[in-house]
């Protein structure tokens, strides 16, 4: 146990005062926030003002609709996002309309083409006579990749069609604007009728916060334990520590170690933002905006707690038996790729298992140790299981995590004896088992 | 007397699949001795060693240390220098020192005074700071040395120590080993380096071809092995010499020859076939054979 200690500590402290755990406990979340921020920065870069179009009528009847549908389109989206300004990519239309013109088409298009290349108008959209009955037009633009740009053209289109439509069909005003009253769903959890509405959806996005931290911290760290677990081999330094301690206390002390430097960093972050977001919170309640924290039973953040500890150890502890397999850094970088696509699998485990977190399916998702660190979240989110079923999913995951350590452990021993050679799996197991 | 002997190894055999690295490899080491394990590379020096400090178990015989099995409390009187060693390379010297005694469960003030000890014993005293990638290799063997016997341990194992090493360092650590004799400690050493052995093993085990060829005490075994080498200088005579019924073995050197004197052939009946044939003879001395010629010709009687 004091060996144990000892190496723990040891992994700990040296990785703890390097500059790079400094740097990158600074840099990241300026990185992220970079990531965050800038693209929907480039994307809200609105280079033209609004989108000029003129539109030939040759319905005659829908021109006036369209430029309400337009602007109303527009408003609703605004309701539905609750906040001010432009959105990201949405541009603005600026609508005329053109002569009507009659057969001779062509010379309206040309003239119509003349303007474009004048740079007076961005596009034009023509309605032939029979659109009201086909549902076909034409819409003529010089940047056919601006697919952002046409989306909200068609669906006001399609507005104003629909409405022309009851129109004719001699539908009165207050049915028109009751067919088009938006829906609004709340979801709600079933038998627990004193919960604010809105609380499903916020313990969800809890679940995913989990989630995604584990996979960050897997991403981040799990490359620094396969390295940790190598560099004894790479540095000649094992066969020394062998005779001092067993390869199982070697590996667990430095799974752990370099675990608790990672549980540091993250803590330092994750006091950072709620620092920040207490900061954030106080300023918008100073503006009249009042926020709550999900309402989540305090049992939750054990639960979530253990099990980002399952799931950021099982992954660990994968490379940490990838790193027992092969010799330097940059093959286990390869030999862990699989590792990856199950982890990213297991994350979108996290929509079959909410549409039915009662199923047989979810069930055995949420004992087996790769998947259960997300599926067992969300079932606890929407139906809590039994307390067994929880108990005993952590159970199997643990064990798991004990037993791929003996494993690597055991590889390892064996594989540090044949010097720059990499197993391959089967001989790994046969390591394992001659060991 | 049994608490004489600090390892034992009874009818130890290993394996690699298909390649036997020990085969039936039984031996003692006496306390307080130096005990030199022997043979050309590959012959299972190594992994010899990696058994008796519990890398790797045997497949089949036993090992006993200080008269017991392997366990913890025994590792940790062990001080082991294997053959394949380093540092953590962004470690500093003192650091790194207090770590390796760590894990012997040697801990605390005393370890801070017995590092800056053995850094001035080894003439490093000013690197005690310093990370292990700032040193030269032969520096940083050094300090691998004193991992291996910075907790003091009653038994110590050093596994070809002096590779690379230069000839003033080879002799620092030379004596460090010889002190630590005198101190009462047991050292198992390897080398394939025959002079070195016989400059400082009491006892010796000889290893080929994953068996022990011989092994016993230095002395008696060069006593056993009789005065049959021989320094020639002569001008003439060379038939004689290479004649196989009386020379096993002639090795040339600038100004003299060393034969060794075939089994059952006599020293007297090679002088005189040498005088008879006309050579002129200036010195003619029967000397102990070396460590070398003795491995070589137990190596040849096997093969």
């Amino acid at each position: 146990m004091t060996k144990f200690l000892a190496i723990l500590k040891r992994e700990y402290i040296q990785r703890v005062r390097a500059k790079m755990f400094v740097l990158s406990t600074i840099l990241l979340p300026v990185v992220m926030s970079l990531f965050g921020i800038v693209p929907a920065l480039v994307l809200s870069i609105n280079a033209g003002g609004p989108m000029r179009i003129a539109v030939v009528d040759q319905t005659g009847k829908l021109y006036d609709r369209l430029a309400e549908a337009v602007s109303e389109e527009r408003s609703e989206e605004k309701m539905e996002r609750d906040r001010p300004g432009p959105q990201i990519g949405e541009r603005t239309f600026k609508l005329e309309q053109a002569p009507s013109i009659g057969p001779d088409a062509s010379a309206a298009r040309s003239r119509l083409e003349q303007r474009i290349r004048a740079k007076e108008l961005d596009g034009y959209l023509i309605l032939p006579p029979d659109f009201l009955q086909t549902g076909k037009a034409e819409f003529f633009n010089n940047s056919p990749g601006d697919f952002l740009s046409g989306r909200p053209l068609e669906s006001a289109l399609n507005r104003a069609v629909r409405e022309q439509r009851l129109i004719e069909a001699r539908v009165d005003t207050g049915t028109r604007h009751a067919v088009f009253r938006p829906v609004d769903v709340q979801s709600l959890q079933v038998g627990a009728p004193g919960e604010k509405p809105g609380s499903d959806s916020s313990r969800f996005v809890l679940v995913f916060a989990v989630g995604f931290v584990m996979y960050l911290a897997i991403l981040m760290y799990g490359q620094i334990i396969l390295g940790a677990v190598i560099e004894e081999k790479e540095t000649r330094i094992a066969e020394i520590l062998f005779s001092s301690v067993k390869p199982f206390t070697l590996l667990m002390g430095k799974l752990v170690g370099v675990s608790l430097v990672a549980l540091t960093q993250l803590a330092i972050w994750g006091t950072a933002f709620g620092a920040f977001a207490l900061y954030g919170v106080n300023l918008l309640a100073s503006r009249g905006v009042h926020t709550t924290m999900p309402a989540v039973p305090f049992a939750y953040y054990i639960y979530f707690g253990l099990f980002f500890l399952l799931g950021y150890f099982i992954y660990a502890t994968i490379y940490a038996l990838v790193g027992s397999m092969v010799t330097t850094p940059q093959e286990g970088g390869q030999l862990a790729m699989p590792i990856i696509l199950i982890l990213v699998v297991s994350f979108y485990l996290f929509l079959p298992v909410s549409r039915s977190p009662d199923s047989s399916f979810a069930f055995w998702v949420s004992m087996v140790p790769f998947s259960a660190p997300v599926a067992m979240p969300v079932r606890i989110v929407t139906q809590t299981p039994p307390l067994w079923q929880i108990a005993l999913s952590l159970f199997i995951g643990f064990g798991a995590v004990v037993l791929i350590m003996w494993l690597a452990s055991r590889i390892y021993r064996v594989g540090m004896l044949m010097y720059g050679k990499r197993a391959s799996i089967p001989e790994a197991f046969r390591w394992a088992r001659q060991a | 007397m049994a608490t004489d002997i600090t390892v034992e190894l009874d009818r130890v055999s290993k394996s690699f699949g298909d390649f036997t690295a020990v085969r039936e490899l039984s031996l003692t080491v006496r306390a307080g001795r130096v005990f030199g394990l022997l043979g050309p590379n590959g012959a299972g020096k190594t992994t010899t060693i990696r058994m008796i400090v519990n890398i790797t178990a045997p497949d089949t015989g036993t090992i006993k240390l200080f008269g017991g099995k392997i366990n913890p409390e025994v590792q940790n009187r062990i001080g082991y220098l294997p053959e394949e060693r380093g540092l953590y390379r962004r470690m500093k010297i003192a650091d790194q020192l207090r770590f390796f005694a760590e894990l012997k469960n040697v801990r605390g003030k005393d370890v801070d005074q017995k590092i800056d000890e053995w850094l001035a014993r080894v003439k490093l005293p000013e690197w005690k700071y310093k990370r292990s990638m700032e040193l030269s290799k032969g520096m940083q063997q050094k300090v691998q040395f004193i991992t291996a016997v910075l907790h003091d341990p009653d038994l110590l194992i050093l596994d070809e120590p002096f590779s690379g090493l230069d000839p003033i360092n080879t002799e620092v650590l030379k004596e460090i080993v010889l002190d630590l004799k005198r101190a009462g400690k047991t050292i198992i050493f390897s080398t394939h380096q025959m002079e070195v052995a016989e400059k400082i093993c009491d006892d010796i085990c000889l290893l080929n071809r994953s068996e022990k060829v011989l092994d016993g005490s230095l002395r008696e075994i060069k006593s056993s092995f009789g005065r049959n080498a021989i320094a020639v200088r002569a001008t003439g005579g060379d038939g004689v010499l290479d004649d196989p019924a009386l020379v096993s073995k002639l090795v040339r050197h600038a100004d003299e020859t060393q034969a060794l004197l075939a089994p059952g052939a006599d020293a007297q009946v090679l002088l005189k076939r040498l005088i008879n044939s006309g050579a002129t003879i200036e010195k003619f001395e029967m000397v102990e054979p070396s460590l070398n010629d003795i491995f070589i010709t137990k190596v040849t009687e096997h093969a």
